[in-house]
Order: structure tokens, then C-alpha cells, then sequence
């Protein structure tokens, strides 16, 4: 009998985002083509960033503040019946260096149910590209033809993606926002013109740095997100399309210069915006023209999105979607960006990584990992020998500090931290309790590390040589031996030799003798 | 003539017209209504009635609050440049013209007319003897028991004599050998009796002969109050009423025990300042001593003959049985986009639709929030509620609403001036039954009327929006001129979530791109279109205003205006009540023309046209052009996109605009002018060519799935069947 096909209703779901200047809900419909319709939003003031840029702790009175409104926001969420498994909660800069963010998370929890997912700069990046994406997909010239780089300015970081022709080759959080600038830096200067110059100051090595990983000059879009940029549009831009504005450079400028000339007080009288908004407004267009001066960008593309639509779109999709398999091919891009800056040995690099992803699906039923390690598993393998730019001996150290402490687009720190530790243990010493930063990894990610470093192991002792003489293999297990039967060309008695030496991890995790075959 | 000359003009080359006498005047043409023979007669009693109400509010809010300026010095600026005192005067002066007119009109016209039509209030000395004994029962048994004499001081504070309640006061002397009774000897004594506001005042009396009469409980009382003073000889006695300044605030800072504040407010408004005494007798001592004792000066006291408090007659108005003494019965009429047989929903899907009341009816108001009671997959309900009562159709429907489980948002408005009491009544109820009752916000009065039912179909959200220019109170849509308008567009709807949010405390203020909302962006709006007209306008092209409004007292407005009018701009005002601007005066504001409708509905709808170079903009809203309306109160706009319904809109203004038969034209000297259909015009009366286009849309588009028709013949007059 045919499966009579229902027609199933929308789904109604919620992403709440606790930023630095105010908490914000959005309410969407999405529907089983992950398109969706954005419903009901509210927004809130409360000084999360002034309290944590300042001091380092939220105060009680924020915290009581922050509960109030989120109550509101339960009460919106049940007027739309929305239950717990369709609201995601988000908290950025402001919570995430909160000396005191454990608590507040837990007290949220205790009083209003919603669970709290503290998420980092990078995955912020992701997040935001998400939205964008979902907001200029109708933009004549699309990404994939030019360079384009997407930035949003915060209350406490500043989120910069550059894309090479729709390829991510960085992305990066940098710790300057409005609300840091107004509470850090602002009685230093006097004028807007101190603050322009203090602010042009900061970011030049910043730009030198892009400059390496992509061409700035080349860059024909530059796509400003964030609630400041979408004010200036709105004065100053056209609406060209549903989801996004265009201002042009001359006007970007001309309001920016118009807008120097005012205090906060007439900011808000005379633009009609609320105390809030007027605040950060200023800085915010600072820094973006600072990084538009750096492009060849003619234009502002200004989308209606933020963070928000960004979670929005990634609930509405499964693992198997095309959005994803392409944010899969952008934190690999990124990786291999990374490893470019640092000169590696891509044709090495890239061959282990395919190594490693074979050996990674056909030994899935031994190692049971899910979808998402096999990403790490790649990137790892691509930046496996990222240390040997800084000397040969000790790579592997040197490669966990320089992962460590890059940025991945579409990574999370906790990610990055796991691969870092990878990246250290693909040779030499296996992890000892006398190593702090595999130490300091929760148990289950610890075993990722263990799992994905010893196969990394064999896949790189497939490639020994430097060479890629191994093409392809297919693993075969006979009492207690895994026979690894390759295809190669040449010569791969260097891969055999080194097997031994490269599989006693192997063997120690997965209770395998590795057999070159 | 002279007079009212002198009144408005008071100051040469005046930008403005005066706030309080502008509204004056539109008292005067509502009191002209009483006094046209063409206008039955029952119906001239209600516009006497409705005059008398008005100025108890007025100089309970208004007239209060000048003196309240004089008193503690804290002035406020007039932009006709008039003091508070010279206000005061004129005020005291204009007052006491209409009430000598209303009296006349009452006395000497409508009574006498009216008894002749068989109702009528009987005096005293004309009561027959069964009639004279009926009441005597009445007053041994209902009334002696429940009144309270009070025996005042003199020289001492009066003790309480309320705020608009009728008291009989008497001048009591001790009788002569029965002074054992009176502790001091031969002393005069003042004592003051309220008329209990429990007890109807209107009594209908028996043996009447086929007429209807009616004695006033007052009479009563003072009749038989010798009762109530044993030893004492009554040498004085009289009515009065006393006026206290109810313009009190609240104290904004209290919200968690807001509603406990307002009942304060409440109690207070009893005891506060005197700011007037009506009186029935000029002569003698009472009023000497009741005007010492209540602090009040002679230009405070007036003087009005029996019988006192018309306000309280409006029960006759509506007394059964006299059918032919009013208007003509005007049945609301059903929109034919709405009819009863399908889905409201279906209905609200395909089509906007556009309601004119009273004209056409509200029931489709009443039936939206019942159905989305009921309706299982409606998830939310949220409306305003300004002013409505608690046996309200939409409050009983909230309320259901509620327990089956929906979410049910109310924003009550508490601080409805003079609505105060039965509104916490029933918002407590309310609260109980589960809805989520906002009671208002710090400092601003919510004004906009809004519904917003969120329902969940099969192919998603959609929301149902009803925004209004009037009240949700069934009642007073039977007797104000409004526009409602239902839709499901979604960028409005949209929108009108963020407003509730806003209100409702979950969002800071949103910006908004089709509404427009007071405080934050009404009046610049506003001002910006008005502007724009003005920047477009050229002599071949000339733009065009009309706005259709209930008062127009913002000076910054008004500048606009006149701006808009030196630059060619040709503007209609139809503004029923107050209006400061000052129309067709050379150089300043010879494009711009004012009328005023008065007629047997209150009229009510804000409507806005801005000609906008041809690509014309219709706005309807809760917003008049008051200072209070742009700046202090949550106000909504709303855009009427449809062309269909844009030229219903154009229409209806065009309708008011030709009205010579409701209508008065405000002249630059500041007298209103009543509009004459000339030799061989037609009368145009907005108010029923509105009603005629009413019927007539109701007739030709009826639906078609009708299980029968309706005829339009006499009822049958068949003879009955022989057996």
C-alpha cells in the first residue's frame, strides 16, 4: 500500500541569545525544507558586558535583571506552546568570560528550565555565516565569483570570516566590541577622532595578518552584520532585496562623519533610536569602515540577520543537508588555510587526511564514533605536521600550541582542543597523566583523542615517504591482526618499516596488530 | 455675536485658539442640537444631557486643573497666550450663558413638549392626593431609613459632601419650648442630607392617566424633611452639587500594588479640592455659607434652577414607549465579507475587511475573540482594553478563552479617567480566570486598540489582527462613529506582536516599519508627512490634506499645517471637538478649511489622507492631534494598503466633507457656523448617507449560500382560516 504523504505543520521553534548589551528571542517557523519564517521576536536591554568587561563578574542585580527577562520570554514561549526541546539558548562574549558564568548558567537553570549553551567566538563565526548565507542566497554575483569578507561587531568581540571565492580561508574573534570599548577604553580619549585613531592603531597589525590569508584589496563584498550596521542601513542604505541592505561607501562615510559630530544624547534624539542603541553605535561604524578602508569593497551589504538566524537555520537542518556538507567543506578549507600560513607540507597533508578518512569509515564499527569526529579527524590529519614550522624536533608540541591557539571557522574551542591534542600525540610519547592539557579533556573526549591519534598513526605511517605511494586500502581483520592490502605504487618498504613503530598506539587502544599486506 | 468675538480673539494676530474654549464651543453646537425643532424631542433631551455630563468632566479635569495653577504657582504655558485667570473668567462667563440657555431650552420648551406628549415631571404642589400618599409610603419606608442629616458647625469645615453627588442643605432654627432638646439654646444650625445615589431619583408615580409622571427624590425629601429635624423649624433650604478636582495622579513609581494606588486615587478624589458648587437658589444664607465652608469664590458657584443634575435624565431618554419622540431606529448593519454561515477564518483569509460603526455592525469584533475562545487551534489572544465594562461580550469571551487554555494577554488600561473603579473590578476577574493582565504602563496611558489572535493551521501561524479607532466596548460602538479593520497580512501582523511585546514587558520599544506608534514615533512621523505634502506640492499640482480627527491642539502640528498651506497645500480638517488651529487667515492658513459634525452618533474615527504626489496614503488610528495623544499616551497608526478599501476611506471623507446638514464651519474669527444646504443643493447628512451606503453594500453583496431570503414586503395580513 502506498504511504498516504501528511502534510506536517511547521514546526514552531525559539533561539534566545544572552549577548553583552541585551537578551534577545526570536520565534520562526520552519518547515520540513528547512526554509523558515521568522514569527514573533523581542528585545531587552540589560548590561551583561558592562558588568564582565569591567570587572569580570556579573552582578547580582544583572543576574536578577537577566532571570526577569528571560521569565518574559517563557511567558512568550508558552503563549506560542513551544516546549523545551524547540528553544535553543545561546550566550556569547559577555557570559563566556564571566568568572562567575557557571553560576549564573545554573541559576537560569534553576529558575526558568532553559539550559544555557555558552558558545565560542569561532562557532559564533559559523553561526552568523549560516544566517547570511540564508540572507543573500538571492544576491546577484554570488560569493563563489569574488572575495568577500562578512563581519559582525559586537558588545564584546568582533567576528571576521574571509572567503576566497566562497572558500573559508579564515576566520577570526577578535576581543574588541563596543561595550569593551566604552567600559576599557573610553575615558583614555577625549574626541571621536582619539578614538578613530586609537581604534585604527589596534587593528593595523590585525589587517596585516588577513592581509597574508587573503588578499584584502581583493575583496568586492564586504558584508557587515550586527544590530549597529543594520541601524546604519537603515538611515543610511536601500533596501535591495527581502533580507538585505545596500550602503553605499560615499553614504557609509558621510553618516559615519555625520554621526562624530554628536553626543550620545543627541544620537538618540536625533536618529530616534533608544539610549541603548546609541551607545555602541558610534565605535560599532568605526570599526567596520576601518576594516571597508581595508578592502576593495565599493558597498556595504548590510542582511537582516544576526546569530540568531544563524541557530535558526542550523535547527532547521539535519546532518545531511547541502548547507552542511558545504560547512563541512568550509572548516576544511579554513584548516588547510591555517596550514598554508605555516607553511605545510600540503600534498602530504591532504594525502593523510584521505588516508585517515578511509581508515576512519571502513573501522567504524570498531572505534563507533559519531559523524561529527570524523571532521575533527580531518582536520587533525591536515595539520597533523603544522610544527615543523618552527623546528622539526618536537613537532608534534609545537603543532598543539599553534592549533591551540588559531581559529577554526565552524570549530569550537572545546573542538580545537581536541585536535590540538591529536596533533600532539600522532607520534612519539602516548598521553601521561603527567600532560595537563589531555588532563584537563573530559573522559569521553579523551577517548576521541586516544581513538583519532591512533589512526592517525597508521595513516600517516601509510605516507611515510612523503610520497602518497599508498593510493587506497582496505582494512581486514584475522585473529587479532588488521590487515591493512594496499594499493601503491613504488616502492613502500619505508611505510612497512615505519609501521611498526607507528602502530603500538594502534594496538595499545584498539587491541589490533596492524599487518601491512 | 460680540461676545463670542471678543472671546476668541482675544489676542490680535493669535496663532492659536484657546484649548478650553474651543471645547466650549463644541458644547455649544452640541447643545444647538437640543435646541433644533427639526430633532425630536426626546433626542434633544439626551444632547441637553450630554452637555451637562460633558462639563462635569470638564471642570472636574480641565477647570481643576487651571485652578490647580493659580494655586501652587506651577503654570502651565498657554499657546493662545491666555493666563489661567483670564482663562478662568472666560470660562466662568461662557458657562453661564449655556447654562442660562440649557435651562430656557429645558424649562421653557422640551418639559412643556414633553408633558404634552404624555411625560411628565410633575411639580410638588401639583401632586394628587394618591400620589402625595404613594410617596409618602415610599419615603417611611425606603427613603427615612437610609438617610444620614449631618448637622455642620458653622465656621467648621463641611464634612463630606462628595464629588457630584446632590445634597439638600437646610437652615435649621430650634422650635420654641422644646429647647431641652437642643444643647444650645436658640443657635442656628446648618445641616446637610445627601440624596442617597442608591435610591432611584426619578420616581414614576401611579394614577396618571394614560400619561407617564415623575417626581424627582429630591422633592421628596426636602418635602418631608421636617421628619428629620425634631425641634427644629426649617427657615432655609436648598440643593447643591459639588465639583472636585479628579485630575489626580497616580503615583507612577508603585507597579506591583499599582491596582492598590489607583484605588487610593480613588478615595481621594471624594475629598480633594471644590471646584465648583451648583446651586438651585441665588437668595438667602445657604449660600453664603456652604460656598465660605467649601473655600469656594462667587465666579465658582453656579446657579441652575430645578431641576438640578441633568446628567441623571438620561434615563428618560431611553424610557420605553416613547419610540416616536426619537430618531428613527438605524439597525447596524452586517458586513457582507463576514457572513454568519462560514468561517470566520476562511473569510479573514481571503479578504481584508473594512468595519464602519455604527453603521455597520460590531458584532464580527465580538464574534473573532469568541470563536478564537473556542477554537482549538488558536494558541494565543492578546488585546487593549481602554474602556469597556465587565458584563463586556469580549471580557466574558477572554475569559473562556482563558480556560480552555489558551494565552490570554489584556492590557487594561486603569487610569481611563473616571472608568477607574469598574475597570479594576472585572481585570481582577480577569487575573483570576488565567489571562495575563498587564495594568498599564509607568507614566503613558495605552490608547491604541489592537487584537492579535495567533492561530495555528495546517499550513502554518496565521495571525488574525482587528485594529481599531475606538474602544472594544459594545456599547459605545453603537453610539460612536469608528473604523475597524480585520486582516491577516503578515508583515502587520508581524508587527503587531512586536507592539504587544512591547507593551506587555518582554521587549524594549521595537522599530517599526508599517505602524506607527506614539510616544516614540507618532509625532515626528506625522510631522514628516505633513512636510512632504508640503515639499511636494506645486501650483499645477497642489497637495492635499484631509484628516478626520477629534481634536487638534499640538502647536507643533499646527505650525506644520500652516507651513503646508503657505506652500499651496489645500487641507480639510473635520475635527469634531477642540480645535486650536486657526483656519483661512491670509498669509498664514488661507488653504486650510474646518468643519465640525455633531450629529445623533458621536462621531469618533481618526482618519488621515496625504495625497503624496498621487500615490495616496490612508492612515486610521487611536491618535488624535493632542500634545497628550502624541507624546504621553501609547498611540497606534495603521496604514489601509487595499485600494478597495482606500476608496471606502476616501469616500467616507468625502461624505463628511459634504455635509451641510450636521456640520459647522469654523470661521477665522473662531465662531463655528452651521452649514446650510443652499437654494438647490441637496442636504447631504453624513450620518445617514453613511448609513444608506451601509445598507446598500449589506443588500447587493449578499451571499449566496443563504439557507433563505430575505423579502422586503409587508409582514402577511392573511385573514385567518375559517373553520
Amino acid at each position: 500500500m502506498e504511504k498516504k504523504k501528511t502534510l506536517i505543520a511547521p514546526k514552531i521553534v525559539a533561539v534566545v541569545d544572552i549577548g553583552s548589551t541585551a537578551i534577545r528571542i526570536v520565534i520562526a517557523e520552519i518547515d520540513e525544507k528547512g526554509d523558515w519564517k521568522r514569527l514573533d521576536r523581542a528585545t531587552k536591554p540589560v548590561p551583561l558586558g558592562r558588568d564582565v568587561f569591567m570587572s569580570g563578574h556579573l552582578t547580582r542585580e544583572t543576574m536578577l535583571q537577566a532571570i526577569r527577562i528571560l521569565s518574559g520570554f517563557l511567558e512568550m514561549l508558552s503563549g506560542w506552546h513551544i516546549g523545551p526541546r524547540d528553544v535553543r539558548v545561546i550566550a556569547t562574549s559577555a557570559i563566556r568570560e564571566a568568572k562567575n558564568r557557571d553560576t549564573f548558567v545554573d541559576r537560569v537553570f534553576i529558575r526558568t528550565g532553559l539550559r544555557i549553551n555558552i558558545i565560542e567566538g569561532v562557532e559564533e563565526n559559523h553561526l552568523t555565516y549560516l544566517a547570511v548565507q540564508h540572507a543573500v542566497h538571492d544576491m546577484p554575483g554570488p560569493f563563489t565569483r569574488s572575495s568577500s569578507l562578512i563581519i559582525e561587531v559586537g558588545g564584546g568581540t568582533t567576528e571576521v570570516m574571509l572567503l576566497d571565492r566562497g572558500n573559508m580561508v579564515a576566520a577570526h574573534s577578535f576581543r574588541i566590541g563596543t561595550v569593551r570599548i566604552e567600559q576599557q577604553v573610553r575615558p583614555r580619549w577625549e574626541s571621536n577622532t582619539q578614538m578613530e585613531g586609537y581604534l585604527r592603531e589596534n587593528l593595523r597589525g590585525t589587517l596585516e595578518i588577513m592581509n597574508t590569508e587573503l588578499r584584502l584589496a581583493r575583496v568586492h563584498y564586504f558584508v557587515a552584520v550586527g544590530g549597529d550596521a543594520r541601524l546604519a542601513a537603515a538611515r543610511a542604505g536601500t533596501k535591495e532585496a527581502e533580507h538585505y541592505w545596500i550602503i553605499e561607501k560615499a553614504d557609509f562615510a558621510g553618516f559615519l562623519a555625520q554621526l562624530a559630530e554628536l553626543s550620545v544624547d543627541e544620537i538618540v534624539t536625533q536618529l530616534g533610536v533608544t539610549y541603548n542603541e546609541a551607545e555602541g553605535l558610534y565605535p560599532a561604524l568605526v570599526i567596520y569602515n576601518l576594516f571597508l578602508e581595508a578592502t576593495g569593497a565599493r558597498q556595504l551589504i548590510v542582511p537582516d540577520v544576526s546569530i540568531r538566524e544563524g541557530m535558526l537555520v542550523s535547527f532547521a537542518l539535519g546532518n545531511t543537508s547541502d548547507v552542511r556538507a558545504e560547512l563541512y567543506g568550509q572548516v576544511v578549507t579554513s584548516a588547510k588555510s591555517l596550514g598554508r600560513k605555516f607553511h605545510y607540507d600540503e600534498k602530504h597533508a591532504i594525502h593523510v587526511a584521505k588516508l585517515a578518512l578511509a581508515f576512519f569509515d571502513q573501522f567504524q564499527n570498531d572505534h563507533g564514533l559519531e559523524h561529527h569526529a570524523r571532521l575533527l579527524m580531518e582536520v587533525a590529519a591536515i595539520l597533523h605536521d603544522i610544527g615543523n614550522f618552527v623546528r622539526s624536533s618536537g613537532h608534534h608540541k609545537h603543532g598543539q600550541y599553534i592549533v591551540a591557539n588559531s581559529e577554526i571557522f565552524g570549530l569550537s574551542r572545546e573542538d580545537i582542543r581536541i585536535i590540538s591534542n591529536v596533533v600532539r600525540y600522532h607520534r612519539k610519547s602516548m598521553p601521561l597523566a603527567s600532560h595537563p592539557s589531555f588532563v584537563s579533556l573530559r573522559q569521553e573526549q579523551r577517548l576521541i583523542v586516544l581513538k583519532l591519534a591512533a589512526m592517525l598513526r597508521v595513516a600517516d605511517g601509510l605516507d611515510r615517504s612523503h610520497q602518497q605511494r599508498v593510493q587506497t586500502f582496505r582494512l581486514e581483520v584475522a585473529e587479532g591482526d588488521l590487515l591493512v592490502d594496499c594499493t601503491h605504487q613504488g616502492d613502500i618498504s619505508v611505510e612497512r618499516y615505519g609501521m611498526a613503530v607507528k602502530a603500538l598506539m594502534f594496538e595499545e587502544v584498539f587491541g589490533y596488530h596492524v599487518v601491512i599486506t | 455675536m460680540a461676545e463670542i468675538i471678543r472671546t476668541y480673539k482675544k489676542h490680535e494676530g493669535g496663532r492659536y485658539f484657546n484649548r478650553e474654549l474651543s471645547w466650549i464651543a463644541f458644547n455649544e453646537r452640541v447643545l444647538s442640537e437640543s435646541l433644533r425643532r427639526d430633532v425630536p424631542l426626546l433626542e434633544r433631551l439626551r444632547f441637553l444631557c450630554i452637555v451637562a455630563s460633558n462639563f462635569d468632566e470638564f471642570f472636574m479635569v480641565r477647570v481643576a486643573s487651571l485652578k490647580r495653577q493659580i494655586r501652587t504657582g506651577r503654570r502651565v504655558h498657554c499657546p493662545s497666550g491666555m493666563s489661567a485667570e483670564e482663562q478662568l473668567r472666560e470660562i466662568s462667563l461662557r458657562v453661564r450663558e449655556i447654562v442660562k440657555t440649557k435651562y430656557e431650552c429645558l424649562l421653557d420648551d422640551i418639559l412643556p413638549q414633553l408633558a404634552e406628549a404624555g411625560l411628565v415631571l410633575k411639580a410638588p404642589e401639583t401632586y394628587s392626593q394618591t400620589q402625595k400618599k404613594f410617596l409618602e409610603e415610599l419615603f417611611q419606608e425606603e427613603v427615612f431609613p437610609v438617610l444620614t442629616p449631618v448637622r455642620c458647625e458653622l465656621g467648621k469645615p463641611l464634612p463630606y459632601t462628595g464629588n457630584l453627588r446632590l445634597h439638600a442643605a437646610f437652615l435649621l432654627r430650634p422650635l420654641q419650648g422644646e429647647d431641652f432638646l437642643v444643647p444650645e439654646t436658640g443657635a442656628e444650625a446648618l445641616a446637610i442630607v445627601q440624596i442617597p445615589a442608591g435610591i432611584p431619583r426619578i420616581l414614576y408615580l401611579p394614577e396618571t392617566r394614560g400619561t407617564v409622571s415623575f417626581a424627582l427624590l429630591e422633592h421628596v425629601i426636602r418635602d418631608h424633611a421636617a421628619q428629620l429635624f425634631p425641634g427644629y423649624e426649617i427657615t432655609e433650604d436648598m440643593f447643591f452639587r459639588v465639583t472636585r478636582d479628579a485630575d489626580l495622579g497616580v503615583d507612577e513609581e508603585r507597579d506591583e500594588d499599582f491596582v492598590e494606588a489607583m484605588e487610593q486615587v480613588l478615595e481621594s478624589r471624594e475629598h480633594s479640592m471644590a471646584i465648583r458648587m451648583s446651586i438651585n437658589k441665588s437668595t438667602g444664607r445657604l449660600r453664603e455659607m456652604l460656598t465660605d465652608a467649601l473655600a469656594l469664590n462667587s465666579s465658582e458657584v453656579y446657579m441652575k434652577t430645578d431641576p438640578m443634575d441633568l446628567s441623571t435624565f438620561m434615563e428618560l431618554v431611553d424610557l420605553p414607549g416613547f419610540d416616536h419622540l426619537r430618531y428613527e431606529k438605524w439597525k447596524p448593519q452586517d458586513s457582507p465579507y463576514l457572513p454568519e454561515e462560514s468561517s470566520i477564518w476562511d473569510a479573514l483569509k481571503k479578504r481584508d475587511v473594512l468595519l464602519h460603526h455604527p453603521f455597520e455592525s460590531f458584532a464580527p469584533v465580538v464574534r473573532l475573540v469568541r470563536e478564537a475562545a473556542t477554537d482549538p487551534s488558536v494558541l494565543a489572544i492578546k488585546m487593549t482594553l481602554y474602556r469597556t465594562s465587565g458584563s463586556s461580550p469580549l471580557v466574558q469571551a477572554l475569559e473562556v478563552a482563558a480556560e480552555n487554555g489558551k494565552q490570554v494577554t489584556v492590557l487594561v488600561e486603569l487610569k481611563a479617567r473616571f472608568d477607574e473603579e469598574q475597570n479594576i473590578e472585572w481585570a481582577q476577574r480577569l487575573e483570576r480566570a488565567g489571562v495575563i493582565v498587564v495594568y498599564g504602563i509607568v507614566r503613558l496611558k495605552v490608547h491604541a486598540k489592537a487584537i492579535l489572535i495567533i492561530r495555528r493551521e495546517e499550513k502554518g501561524v496565521t495571525r488574525y489582527v482587528h485594529l481599531g479607532t475606538g474602544n472594544y466596548n459594545d456599547k459605545t460602538a453603537r453610539v460612536y462613529t469608528d473604523l475597524g479593520f480585520m486582516t491577516t497580512q503578515d508583515e502587520l501582523a508581524y508587527e503587531i506582536g512586536l507592539f504587544f511585546n512591547s507593551i506587555t514587558g518582554y521587549s524594549a520599544i521595537p522599530a517599526l516599519s508599517k505602524l506607527v506608534m506614539a510616544p516614540t514615533a507618532l509625532k515626528s512621523r506625522l510631522l514628516q508627512m505633513i512636510d512632504r505634502e508640503a515639499q511636494r506640492s506645486t501650483p499645477e499640482n497642489p497637495g492635499r490634506i484631509i484628516a478626520k480627527i477629534n481634536s487638534l491642539a499640538d502647536p507643533e502640528v499646527i505650525e506644520a499645517l500652516y507651513n503646508a498651506s503657505a506652500r499651496g497645500v489645500q487641507i480639510s480638517l473635520i475635527i469634531r471637538g477642540i480645535c486650536m488651529l486657526v483656519p483661512g487667515v491670509p498669509g498664514m492658513s488661507e488653504n486650510i478649511a474646518v468643519t465640525s459634525v455633531v450629529g445623533r452618533y458621536l462621531e469618533h474615527s481618526r482618519i488621515y489622507f496625504f495625497h503624496n504626489g498621487g500615490a495616496g496614503e490612508y492612515y486610521c488610528g487611536s491618535a488624535d492631534l493632542m500634545p497628550r495623544n502624541l507624546e504621553r499616551r501609547v498611540e497606534l497608526l495603521f496604514p489601509i494598503e487595499n485600494p478597495d478599501l482606500q476608496k471606502r476611506i476616501k469616500s467616507i471623507l468625502e461624505t463628511y466633507l459634504a455635509d451641510n446638514s450636521q456640520s459647522h464651519a469654523l470661521r477665522p474669527d473662531g465662531v463655528y457656523v452651521r452649514r446650510e444646504s443652499e437654494s438647490g443643493e441637496v442636504s447631504v447628512g453624513s450620518q445617514s448617507v453613511l448609513y444608506e451606503a451601509a445598507c446598500n453594500r449589506a443588500s447587493i453583496a449578499a451571499p449566496v449560500n443563504r439557507k433563505e431570503f430575505s423579502v422586503r414586503r409587508k409582514p402577511p395580513q392573511a385573514k385567518r382560516l375559517r373553520r
